[in-house]
């Protein structure tokens, strides 16, 4: 049987530029679908760890309502139920982080703007996303503190600064009219373009007072220690949880338009990928079929002299899917390295497509991802072809008639 | 002596083609172990038909091919193969050897398809090139020889496995007069030494001299069956 793998590997250097172009095709396809989708892991890495941090951390306990009909009717008392729950789960927990949260109408002398109120623990937040670290004017509030921090866009729109005075109006909880004047203490350059325009900042206190919530939270963020487990996590938690008033919702169930839009970035890579294999896989469907049938006559004679077709079939088999391994190898072999790199040194951006991704949070940079499935993955698939192509030329030698062969 | 080769009434009809053609016609011929023939005709006689009919590889439209007591008519294609591999040795007019494989390989590529062990294979393959005037080129490719000497390891495989007949398709129809005269020296000394019976399709007047019986076909049919005494 050696030998019949001897004869396969040399039929596979008769041609050593056709050969070497095949496995090279191989070889860029495979690099280019593993960067491909190595970029768009590190990207939608980038984005959910973006907006985990800015909006919804990993889980969240909220009112059991308040997914469905997110209004200040259906916020939660943070009392003793919730706080034995966080002990319980305390070492699976790193960081909560509590928030209140309402919309009112904000006002200075004659101007009027719509804003989002957040009753907000700056040292808690800034576990999350350095908010502190975003204050441009003025300073972040800290406990004690009784001043309001605005953000910078909704400040240009209010021609407010530091000093002045801003009014509130807005609906508190169960329908009490919320009012309030809050001296500004700071300005906070915020990253989006909506919430920079609309975001006013409380001491948590001074909020749920406004709302008049008494110790009431909209939602309580929860970083846990394992981020892979977090519907488990979600799970052991709500069943400690009266089920009628309280939720514990994982991230993926409060932003399912975004995880939908991550769906859909995947298929869209796969389909590019997908696209991708279907190039080199006629390719090496050519130089598979050119191989076949430019050896048609030599088939005939192995034949004639008593070779069996399967194990002619074997050997042709042995050489489509030699040169699949020998693409996929050579992949691996460059590939890791060059991940790696890109891990290591990743592409920053400058100008007005770093401006963009730093509208929607994220740092400018393109990052990259590498797990060992990425890499397996993508073997299959190439190995998966090679086979479905090697499979096509053993029909074509299982159908052959021996003497059309030889006389060809 | 022992009869290897039968055929009954053997007929083959092409229906392939516009109209249909009777490409041989009730032939029926023994041939017996050890012998030398050659079947001459001209072009379209039905010389190669009825080498592939009598070697398996075709099948006839009616008659039967008796070899070692089996009708091979009936057999199915993968009783064949076996049977090919195990009784047949073939000699074809383009040489026809495996171009990635050396002399050796080449010769020993029919034992290794009957799974003879290693060392015999090896031995006798060498043996076997030593006897066609190649024990130098042994782990030499096809491309690197000429066509008499790539027509030589062809011999040399066809016969390493001593098979019980070895049919040659117009085996010196590409060679020059010394090449053939060479071959023909050759697959004579092995047919008298390993008493290999030897059938030959061909044109050249060459190989008619040598041989010691000689079928001349006409449009399918046995128009001479005739023998000599060459030795």
């Amino acid at each position: 049987m050696p030998i019949l793998f001897t004869f396969a590997w040399r039929n596979l250097w008769r041609n050593r530029r056709r050969t070497l172009i095949t496995v090279s095709s191989v070889l860029f396809t495979y690099l280019l679908a593993v960067a491909l989708l190595s970029f768009m892991g590190g990207f939608q890495q980038q984005m959910t760890e973006s907006l985990i941090r800015q909006e919804t951390g990993y889980l969240q306990i909220q009112d059991a309502l308040y997914l469905d009909e997110p209004s200040m009717d259906h916020i939660f008392d943070h009392g003793e139920e919730v706080s034995d729950v966080l002990e319980q789960f305390g070492d699976k927990i790193d960081v909560t982080v509590p928030r209140i949260r309402g919309f009112s109408l904000a006002a200075k002398g004659m101007t009027t703007r719509p804003a989002m109120v957040a009753g907000i623990v700056p040292e808690k937040e800034d576990k999350l996303r350095e908010i502190s670290s975003h204050v441009t004017k003025g300073k972040m509030f800290s406990p004690g503190d009784d001043f309001a921090v605005v953000a910078a866009g909704l400040a240009d729109l209010l021609d407010i600064s530091v000093g002045d005075t801003l009014v509130l109006i807005g609906q508190g909880f169960q329908a009490v009219s919320a009012t309030g004047k809050f001296q500004v203490g700071g300005i906070v350059e915020l990253n989006l373009p909506e919430p920079n325009n609309t975001k006013v900042y409380l001491p948590l206190e001074r909020a749920q007072w406004y709302f008049d919530a008494g110790n009431r939270l909209t939602n309580l963020l929860i970083m846990p220690h394992d981020t892979k487990r977090i519907s488990q996590l979600a799970t052991e938690m709500e069943e400690n949880l009266d089920r009628e008033w309280y939720a514990v919702r994982t991230w993926k169930e409060i932003v399912p338009d975004m995880v939908e839009l991550m769906e859909m970035q995947r298929l869209v890579y796969s389909l590019i990928t997908w696209v991708f294999y279907i190039i080199v896989g006629f390719g090496i469907f050519g130089t598979i079929l050119t191989m076949l049938y430019e050896r048609m006559r030599e088939f005939g004679i192995l034949l004639s002299l008593g070779m069996k077709r399967r194990k002619l079939a074997l050997v042709t088999l042995a050489e489509t899917v030699s040169i699949g391994l020998m693409g996929v190898a050579a992949g691996i072999v460059a590939g890791i390295p060059l991940i790696l790199i890109l891990i290591r040194f990743p592409i920053r951006f400058s100008g007005e497509m770093a401006a963009y991704m730093h509208d929607f949070g994220m740092e400018a940079v393109f990052t990259f991802s590498m797990s060992p499935g990425l890499f397996i993955n993508q073997g299959f698939i190439v190995f998966g072809i090679t086979l479905l192509i090697g499979v096509y030329s053993m029909r074509k030698i299982f159908a052959m008639n021996v003497l059309d062969a030889a006389r060809s | 002596m022992k009869t290897v080769i039968k055929t009954q009434g053997l007929s083959k009809t092409y229906t392939n083609t516009a109209v249909p053609v009777e490409a041989l016609k009730d032939i029926s011929l023994e041939f017996k172990e050890g012998e030398f023939t050659a079947i001459v005709g001209p072009s379209g006689s039905g010389k190669t038909t009825f080498l592939n009919v009598i070697g398996g590889l075709d099948k006839p439209t009616k008659g039967n091919v008796i070899i070692d007591d089996v009708d091979i008519a009936s057999m199915k294609e993968s009783q064949l193969f076996d049977f090919r591999l195990k009784h047949i040795g073939f000699v074809f007019q383009a040489y026809n050897l495996i171009p990635v494989l050396t002399a050796t390989e080449n010769v020993s590529f029919i034992m290794l398809l009957q799974k003879r062990p290693k060392e015999e294979m090896n031995k006798r393959a060498k043996e076997m090139l030593e006897q066609v005037g190649l024990g130098d080129k042994l782990d030499v490719r096809p491309n690197k020889l000429s066509g008499g000497q790539q027509q030589r390891v062809a011999v040399a495989r066809a016969l390493a496995s001593r098979p019980d007949f070895v049919l040659a398709d117009e085996p010196t129809a590409n060679l020059d007069t010394e090449s053939a005269f060479n071959l023909l020296d050759i697959m004579a000394r092995l047919n008298r030494e390993e008493n290999i019976t030897l059938i030959f399709s061909t044109h050249d007047q060459r190989v008619i001299d040598r041989a010691r019986r000689v079928i001349k076909l006409v449009d399918g049919a046995v128009d001479k069956d005739e023998t000599f005494d060459r030795d």
